[in-house]
């Protein structure tokens, strides 16, 4: 997995034109981009942040994304549990 | 007796989790035409011939009369309305216009839920594959709502859902 990871960014700063250095910055970006948005959807869904603090954290329009996704699984797993 | 149509949804994620069988959870599978012709188009899952499935076929024309959702997904959500079934799929859009519709409506984990509560599967294989269903396939959904999902399915919440 290392090893695959090294070569895709070598093969990514090779295609953009930048140095590897800035290739694992934005990675880093992104990767912490994501976790970020999982902390406050999770927060969010455990009912410890308002549904305000979660929009200035993500926005309002995947919050409203997380929301749909969130009302499927729970009516699933409802459904699980009772039919 | 639990009859249900799914689209193309839940057969292409529960078969990239090795758990197609799943679907056999169900009393009653139903998978129109048009479902099976998008599986052959991409590839048909293994698997799927062990699966006990009624074959039906919908008018073209009703086909064509949604924009709002693909093929597959109309002459599910049809035959659904028809044999007051349950639609299975995993497409959020599709969700919302069977609700609309009075059809209810689930997805590939509501699909692993019931196989749970059906006692198919033990709570950590029920929690691995949701786990899996967000990490190794091609269905989209957020990894904290699929952890809400298994707070949920573990009973640490009472299934209600929250003062959102």
């Amino acid at each position: 997995m290392a090893a695959e990871l090294t070569e895709r960014v070598r093969e990514i700063a090779d295609a953009r034109g930048v140095p590897e250095s800035e290739v694992f910055e934005r990675a880093l970006e992104r990767g912490v981009e994501d976790l970020w948005f999982d902390l406050v959807i999770s927060r969010y869904l455990n009912d410890e942040i308002t549904r305000s603090r979660a929009v200035e954290a993500v926005g309002e329009e995947r919050l409203r994304r997380a929301e749909r996704e969130a009302e499927a699984v729970e009516e699933d797993v409802r459904w699980g549990s009772t039919a | 007796m639990i009859v249900a149509v799914a689209d193309a949804g839940p057969i292409i994620h529960l078969a990239e989790v090795d758990a197609m069988a799943l679907l056999d959870t169900v009393d009653e599978l139903i998978l129109p035409e048009t479902v099976r012709s998008e599986l052959r188009a991409g590839g048909v899952p293994e698997g799927f011939a062990d699966l006990t499935v009624e074959a039906v076929s919908v008018d073209e024309a009703v086909l064509q009369s949604r924009t709002d959702l693909d093929e597959g997904e109309t002459a599910a959500l049809t035959v659904a309305r028809n044999r007051d079934a349950v639609l299975l799929t995993d497409d959020l859009a599709a969700r919302e216009a069977a609700k609309a519709s009075d059809v209810e409506v689930h997805g590939s984990i509501g699909v692993v839920a019931l196989a749970f509560g059906r006692e198919r599967l033990r709570e950590e294989q029920a929690v691995d594959l949701m786990r899996s269903l967000q990490t190794e396939t091609s269905l989209f959904v957020t990894e904290a709502v699929v952890e809400h999902g298994i707070e949920l399915i573990r009973g640490d919440n009472d299934g209600s859902p929250s003062g959102r």
